[in-house]
């Protein structure tokens, strides 16, 4: 496995132990192990991270998600593992991100463009401007296709017709010949799993998928997602800002807040006993059903800006239960089983 | 369909009301055909029986229905000036003139494009910093003394290329190319700005994650998105030659059709005015015709609607 790296922080406390315990304890090795990844955007005032310190694995045949307010740094995350970074200005400082025993931030960017798709899919938030607008849904399946296999064009259009009747496109010989201009929201985002998946990858990174959407099309979407991923055996990332969508979906959860991972945990655990206040307040401020007397509280204050950190707990200026402690240490990440925590004061829920 | 429908039907409009203001416009200029063909000796009473042959006393509208059916029938009349017929001048010119077009048309895109290319991919480095510089040089200097100096430097000073006359090729390159170097310049500018706007396009991390190389993505993808606004203002480039090409024509002595409209305007041979400034406003006017489809034909979302 990868080598023992800790980062070291500024105060000098030890930051991260490695989730791999958590892997083992499930009795399964990750297909994909992120470890302390550390993402940093350059400005002329200096060099930020944006993603600091972050380690998670991706089991087998699970729905990890990435749960966290906007700007938390799920999707740099995500675009770090794809190297789809917009560098300059955000690049990767330090880290490793494994899969199939190859360290994807070395990897040359011809190795990376062969991961890409064929092994390691990705679909994006808004299905309209993320789709050319000036090719066909057909011609862009079938180049990619053609860029990773072997395939003539008959072959791919029927690789492509047969994926996109998967996902549950209506008359899918047709919309091969569309443009994106001429689908709904739905139908597009659909276009867009289909071409992640039509060369059968071992992971599918989701970022937000249905937020784009109507509430009706989204469920529809977070169905096939789920039962593409079930039926291909795939894993899953799923990044999104919406609790409903992680308790219809996940397997784990990990939450992200300010570019640091706070707690993980398997999402029965995670929605019946969370143990960090931030992940506490974002339950608290869920609407749920079966309470709705309860008046919805929500989390005080703003996230710090990057060039104004906390040197303790990032949490800390918003935590009801903020010690001494937390203003001057920063928290490491410990991991016991399958659970993991940043935090110094953690709360009975 | 329809919208290139629309747009054909207002260029029919656009072509008849023009055809109406340039007829008048010659009768409004001042002198006439009359002055300009008889001897300043001839009497009134000649003068008049001239006019009426020509049928210049009649009714302005009845003078343009006429006018326009005789073009109507390929009737064009001759040249007041040396009796050649306006036809054989149509097509003699108009030759030459496509010609210096032509190739005027073809460098604008087969320099502009690459060169805009070249500045969006190498953004920001001493290449993209130098056609950036030939591009602003390019618009800021009028043509007629980007014609000059070219004589000065290639034809005069080195020797290398002879300075005016037709219709060699070597006759052909200095014209061209100063005819060509605005429409370079802003194509330049077009290609760089639109390629840069579509590199930042959400689409282009999408076809990154589906493993598309680079080359495929810039010069395939991100290049179709940004041909768009550059092949709708085609057209347009297509209208700013026939413009120049009065200048340029003249000062390279090229016997195109401005050079002849030129001429013409200078003896009040308003027959041949007439006809060609006809000529090269419809040119002109099909050119943004054409811009239009043009826009239609490479905007996949515009073809349905």
């Amino acid at each position: 496995m990868s080598t023992d790296r800790t980062a070291t922080t500024a105060n000098g406390a030890v930051s991260s132990q490695h989730t791999e315990a958590a892997a083992n304890s499930a009795g399964r090795s990750p297909v994909l192990s992120v470890r302390n990844l550390h993402t940093a955007v350059a400005t002329p005032e200096g060099s930020f991270d944006v993603v600091r310190d972050v380690s998670f694995d991706i089991n087998p045949n699970e729905v990890l998600c990435l749960v966290g307010e906007s700007g938390c740094g799920k999707t740099i995350t995500a675009l770090s593992i794809m190297r789809l970074l917009p560098t300059p200005p955000v690049r990767i400082t330090s880290g490793e991100i494994v899969f199939d025993g190859d360290d994807l931030t070395r990897l040359a960017e011809r190795q990376v463009r062969d991961v890409r798709s064929e092994r390691i899919s990705m679909i994006f938030q808004d299905p309209l401007t993320s789709l050319d607008p000036v090719f066909t849904v057909g011609q862009v399946m079938t180049e990619v296709i053609r860029t990773h296999r072997d395939a003539t064009k008959a072959e791919a259009r029927e690789m492509s017709v047969d994926i996109l009747r998967a996902v549950g496109l209506p008359a899918p010989e047709e919309r091969f010949d569309s443009y994106p201009h001429e689908l709904s929201g739905g139908m597009r985002q659909r276009v867009m799993i289909a071409t992640a998946l039509v060369l059968d990858p071992e992971i599918l990174i989701a970022d937000e998928p249905t937020t784009a959407l109507d509430v009706t099309v989204q469920a529809q979407i977070l169905e096939r997602l789920r039962a593409e991923q079930q039926d291909r055996h795939m894993s899953m990332l799923l990044i999104t800002h919406d609790l409903a969508v992680v308790a219809s979906i996940a397997d784990r959860v990990a939450v992200m807040y300010a570019g640091e991972i706070v707690e993980e945990a398997p999402v029965d655990e995670l929605f019946s006993d969370p143990r960090h206040p931030y992940t506490q307040g974002l339950l608290r401020a869920l609407p749920h059903v079966s309470r709705k007397r309860r008046e919805l509280v929500p989390i005080a204050g703003l996230v710090p800006p990057a060039q104004m950190m906390p040197p303790g707990c990032r949490f800390a200026p918003r935590c009801p239960h903020a010690l001494d402690q937390c203003w001057d240490e920063h928290p490491s990440y410990d991991v016991h089983g399958e659970v993991g925590l940043r935090c110094f004061n953690p709360q009975p829920f | 369909m329809k919208r290139i429908a629309a747009r054909t039907l207002y260029t029919l409009i656009v072509l008849l009301l023009s055809s109406i203001a340039v007829f008048y416009a010659i009768r409004l200029s001042g002198g006439d055909a009359v002055s300009a063909r008889l001897p300043a000796s001839a009497s009134y009473e000649e003068r008049e029986e001239f006019r009426e042959l020509l049928g210049l006393n009649d009714p302005v509208h009845e003078q343009y229905f006429r006018y326009m059916g005789r073009l109507l029938t390929f009737d064009l009349g001759k040249s007041l000036t040396n009796n050649a017929d306006i036809f054989d001048m149509l097509t003699e010119h108009g030759r030459n003139s496509l010609i210096l077009g032509a190739a005027a048309f073809a460098l604008v895109f087969v320099i502009g494009v690459p060169l805009g290319i070249l500045a969006a991919v190498k953004r920001n480095s001493w290449a993209d910093g130098s056609v950036m510089t030939f591009s602003v040089a390019g618009m800021a200097v009028p043509n007629f003394w980007l014609a000059l100096l070219s004589v000065w430097l290639f034809a005069s000073t080195l020797g290398w290329l002879p300075s005016a006359g037709c219709c060699s090729t070597k006759q052909l390159i200095l014209p061209a190319v100063v005819l060509a170097m605005e429409g370079i310049a802003l194509t330049v500018r077009m290609t760089r700005s639109a390629m840069l706007e579509n590199l930042g396009q959400d689409f282009v991390r999408t076809l990154r994650a589906g493993g598309l190389s680079e080359a495929s993505i810039v010069g395939k993808h991100v290049l179709r998105n940004a041909m768009v606004p550059i092949i709708s203002l085609a057209g347009l480039r297509i209208g700013q030659i026939v413009g120049y090409a009065l200048v340029v024509e003249t000062i390279f002595g090229w016997p195109g059709l401005g050079q002849v409209l030129v001429n013409a305007v200078l003896r009040r041979d308003y027959p041949v005015a007439q006809f060609f400034s006809l000529v090269l406003i419809t040119i002109v006017v099909l050119s943004n015709w054409l811009a239009d489809v043009g826009y239609t034909v490479a905007n996949p979302r515009l073809r349905k609607t």
